[in-house]
């Protein structure tokens, strides 16, 4: 026994010296990420699988990687504040009456196989969308009338009504060429591997389910890429994605916790950066299903405008950004996010809904509803329900259920009970589409133009006959709004319609915005320079709308990278207290069975 | 004759499992929440004409006991239907990615398997000696050890900047490298040592314990006595008769283990970013994409009982008084 016990202690002592040293000897000089000899690599981790290489089929976020590296716009979104800006068009015009759009194709762009790209690749892929009503596109190029190419180079474009629309199509150009001999009905399951574009980069290789490789196009019209290759990596363990990023095994990591982010922020060699995007988490309420839907189930209460005002001035933000998001992101307003700047619009003082518990007992006492049962929870003004609200959150999605948390209690303090249930995203999809719910706790992450979240709050978007309603708000007022934001041609003058829509639903209170989260990102400032953040100054470093970053990133000079030394590890102490932790364990295991053994024996 | 008798008994049974299975997966997906056509649209912004059209499409709007037998007859002709998330013919999805699977739990059953019986037989041979007093710690320790927790512990200490950097930090081969040859095998063997490793601990201790005891049982047994008795060495006593004897429970263990393991490895493959069925498996419940996730099930089932088949016929070899009962 005594020989076992020596040996445990020296194998933990062993684990401990070995701690130390390892923890050392990791601090080395990083080198490249780059695997094939000689090429400059760069690689990002991220979490997210890619679905299809198909744009129109996929949904997530790194298919849409590729199609921005692969495809051009017609017309761009600007890096410095997403204006329009040239694209496979280099120039275009209005007519005076607003209906006409000439569009002029630029001569020097080439598709990846080496045909030219023409107007009528644009023709083609406009009415190709039009035609099928593709689903994620056809939203963009909903008011286009027709289409003419008078020559190789000049698409003309009239539509049914004025409109800055076609400015701010996020539709990929596809080539002609290779989709006339995809009929409608392949088009759902073409695999469309690699994808031939005209932009930057082209696939090479793509392993399902780890990584995908692309190759720099050096003949690009907007200039050769520095880098020459782009390799999207997939981790589904984010303590293996922040180690990869530590060790150089990938140069950049994306959409990071606020936990793994932290750690990386005292790196010597890693920039964090908290990049500024267009999403946001509300409080939805259901306000009114039984209108369209006869036997949803919500809560009366909650068809009056002053009991979701009072819920909005019991809810103290800057704490759920403190506590929920440490801190990341910004303090929610109303449904056209800060990223898309133009648009935007925050509420003055007198229309901002501050926290203010006795406010919010105030309005809601004048408005009838009283405790007339004791029990602190208020009724109707009938004397009848309960102020009793179903509130759901996402099971998928932990901070909607830490916000719960807090929202039930200042609730509780203005007399209103809650009843919390965590769902599935199916689950709750499907209360929503019967009206059988109270509130719930989701999010959105809108297009840069605010015309998509906007639609939402429109009468026809109400389940059954609509699809993207959540709320079942209906206004005729908003709805006319909404028809002229479309067609106003001018930016300024739509921003004051759009700010207008923007403060009815603030006041009207259908959703209660909670946040504007933050895309957290980190990278190996050691070794890249030349990201573009999109917009300026605090987008995403990556360029979200773009292949900006791609295109201008290089790394820096020899000389830099050698000053830089890579920190020693906190990680150290953790693993010698893992290690010892088992070994401990088998003592124990041991030491029992010793003496097990001597029972048995005796 | 009896053999004859045993393997069709055998099969037959296995079949029968196997079409219950297939009825009760139909059922399963059937009566789970919410409605897929509706849930695509939600991601992809379809109008509600495209939805109806989706409904149609994937046969939501039939009566059940159409549904039912448009889902048996197509499954029997080897077609899954088109994934939800990847718009690929279920089949061909999963295809892509069982090899990593099988090479990931291959390796690890015969590593587990030849470690932990050889720990086993040598720990009940020399019973309460240090050898055996260590192994058996070390075997409930590892086995009661959660895999992906196991697993974050290796990846620190072999491959991350605080560790020794030995190995990669996640996924089957180094995007770029080589595709085939002597390079390639290599960087796979670098990616699959790690993952490979915590599976093989984490069933080993398992394998070990079973053995020592099954073995412990039979050296107590009147013919072992009368092997020594006709004056054979000790390790032809263990080699000859006690070893065969007892290998039949943990063979049986291991077969069985292997129906599980195929879906077992989703921690460990979700821990090294391993695209394995396993992996697959989380991607199809995240989306969440029903006819990807009942073709993994019904391939789930499959190995069990598969693996359930084999033990027995194993079994029946091994131990012919099986065959005659």
């Amino acid at each position: 026994m005594r020989r076992w016990r020596s040996l445990v202690a020296a194998g933990a002592a062993a684990a401990t010296i070995a701690g130390l040293t390892f923890g050392g000897a990791a601090a080395q000089t990083p080198s490249p990420s780059g695997s094939a000899a000689g090429k400059l690599t760069f690689t990002i981790g991220d979490d997210n699988d890619l679905d299809s290489m198909n744009p129109f089929v996929a949904v997530e976020a790194p298919a849409f990687q590729i199609f921005f590296l692969t495809y051009d716009f017609l017309v761009n979104l600007s890096q410095e504040d997403l204006s329009p800006s040239p694209g496979l068009a280099e120039s275009w015009d209005q007519s005076d009456d607003g209906l006409t759009w000439t569009f002029q194709i630029r001569d020097d762009a080439t598709w990846h196989d080496g045909e030219p790209v023409t107007a009528h690749d644009v023709e083609y892929t406009y009415n190709r969308i039009i035609e099928e009503e593709q689903g994620s596109f056809i939203d963009y190029i909903s008011l286009i009338d027709t289409i003419e190419v008078p020559d190789e180079q000049t698409v003309v474009i009239t539509t049914k009504e004025p409109t800055l629309q076609l400015l701010t199509a996020l539709v990929f150009i596809l080539p002609e060429h290779i989709w006339k001999d995809i009929s409608t009905e392949e088009a759902g399951t073409f695999e469309n591997n690699p994808p031939v574009g005209s932009g930057p980069f082209k696939v090479v290789e793509w392993e399902k389910g780890q990584f995908y490789r692309m190759e720099s196009v050096p003949e690009y019209w907007g200039g050769a890429p520095r880098i020459d290759e782009f390799v999207y990596r997939i981790f589904n363990n984010e303590d293996a994605l922040v180690q990869s990023l530590r060790a150089g095994e990938v140069d950049f990591a994306d959409s990071l916790n606020a936990n793994p982010f932290n750690s990386l922020k005292e790196t010597t060699g890693i920039t964090t950066h908290e990049a500024n995007i267009p999403s946001f988490d509300e409080i939805g309420f259901n306000v009114g299903a039984n209108d369209t839907i006869p036997d949803a189930d919500g809560h009366p209460a909650l068809l009056d405008v002053r009991v979701r005002q009072a819920m909005a001035h019991a809810i103290d933000k800057q704490v759920i950004l403190d506590r929920v998001l440490q801190g990341y992101g910004t303090i929610g307003t109303t449904i056209v996010p800060p990223f898309s700047a133009a648009y935007h619009y925050e509420p003055t003082e007198e229309e901002l809904f501050e926290f203010d518990l006795e406010e919010a007992n105030r309005i809601l006492d004048e408005a009838g509803y009283e405790d007339t049962d004791g029990d602190d929870v208020r009724e109707m003004p009938d004397g009848g329900q309960p102020l009793m609200f179903r509130y759901f959150v996402r099971s998928e999605n932990n901070s909607t259920v830490q916000t719960s948390q807090f929202v039930q209690d200042w609730f509780n303090q203005i007399g209103i009970a809650t009843e919390v249930e965590a769902l599935d995203d199916t689950t709750l999809t499907d209360a929503i589409f019967e009206g059988k719910y109270d509130m719930f706790h989701w999010g959105w992450f809108p297009d840069p133009d605010p015309d998509f979240i906007l639609s939402i709050f429109t009468c026809g978007q109400r389940p059954p006959d609509g699809i993207w309603s959540d709320s079942f708000y209906c206004d005729e007022e908003y709805d006319r709004m909404y028809q002229e934001q479309k067609t106003v041609a001018d930016v300024a003058e739509r921003a004051q319609v759009i700010f207008e829509m923007q403060r009815q639903v603030y006041e009207d209170a259908p959703y209660i915005v909670l946040y504007y989260d933050a895309n957290l990102q980190a990278y190996r400032s050691d070794r890249w320079t030349g990201f573009l953040t999109q917009p300026e100054p605090d987008g995403d470093l990556l360029s979200g709308y773009g292949n900006y970053t791609f295109v201008n990133l290089r790394p820096v000079t020899k000389a830099a990278a050698a000053d830089e030394e890579e920190g020693g590890s906190a990680f150290t102490w953790v693993w010698v207290g893992l290690v010892a932790g088992p070994l401990l364990l088998v003592a124990v295991a041991l030491l029992i069975r010793r003496r097990k053994g001597e029972e048995d024996r005796a | 004759m009896g053999a004859r008798r045993y393997l069709t008994a055998k099969v037959v049974q296995a079949l029968f499992t196997l079409a219950f299975v297939l009825v009760f997966n139909f059922f399963l997906f059937r009566i789970l929440p919410g409605n897929p056509a509706q849930i695509l649209a939600r991601q992809r912004r379809l109008p509600v004409e495209a939805v109806r059209e989706l409904e149609r499409d994937f046969g939501l709007k039939d009566p059940l006991p159409q549904q039912f037998v448009n889902y048996a007859g197509d499954t029997l002709r080897g077609n899954f239907g088109i994934s939800f998330k990847f718009r690929r013919p279920v089949g061909e999805v999963i295809q892509g990615r069982i090899w990593p699977t099988v090479l990931l739990v291959g390796v690890a059953t015969i590593g587990s398997t030849v470690i932990g019986l050889l720990i086993g037989i040598y720990g009940a041979w020399r019973r309460g000696s240090g050898f055996d007093m260590g192994s058996l710690g070390f075997s409930l320790v590892t086995y009661a050890m959660p895999e992906f927790w196991l697993g974050m512990i290796l990846l620190i200490l072999f491959a991350s900047t605080s560790g020794l950097e030995l190995f990669p930090l996640g996924n089957i081969r180094t995007p770029g490298g080589a595709a085939s040859g002597i390079a390639h095998l290599l960087d796979v063997g670098m990616h699959l040592f790690l993952p490979a490793l915590t599976l093989i601990l984490a069933l080993l201790g398992e394998y070990a314990l079973i053995m020592r005891s099954s073995l412990l049982d039979v050296m107590g047994d009147d013919y072992i006595v009368t092997a020594r008795a006709k004056g054979l060495r000790e390790a032809q006593v263990l080699r000859r008769h006690a070893v065969p004897n007892a290998l039949l429970p943990t063979v049986t263990l291991v077969a069985l283990n292997l129906g599980f393991v195929v879906s077992g490895a989703i921690t460990v493959e979700t821990v090294f970013s391993w695209p394995g069925l396993g992996l697959l498996t989380v991607e199809a419940l995240q989306a969440p994409d029903y006819p990807l996730l009942q073709g993994l099930f019904l391939l789930f089932s499959v190995a069990v009982i598969v693996a359930n088949l084999i033990a027995d016929l194993i079994y029946g070899y091994l131990d012919p008084r099986v065959r005659v009962a």
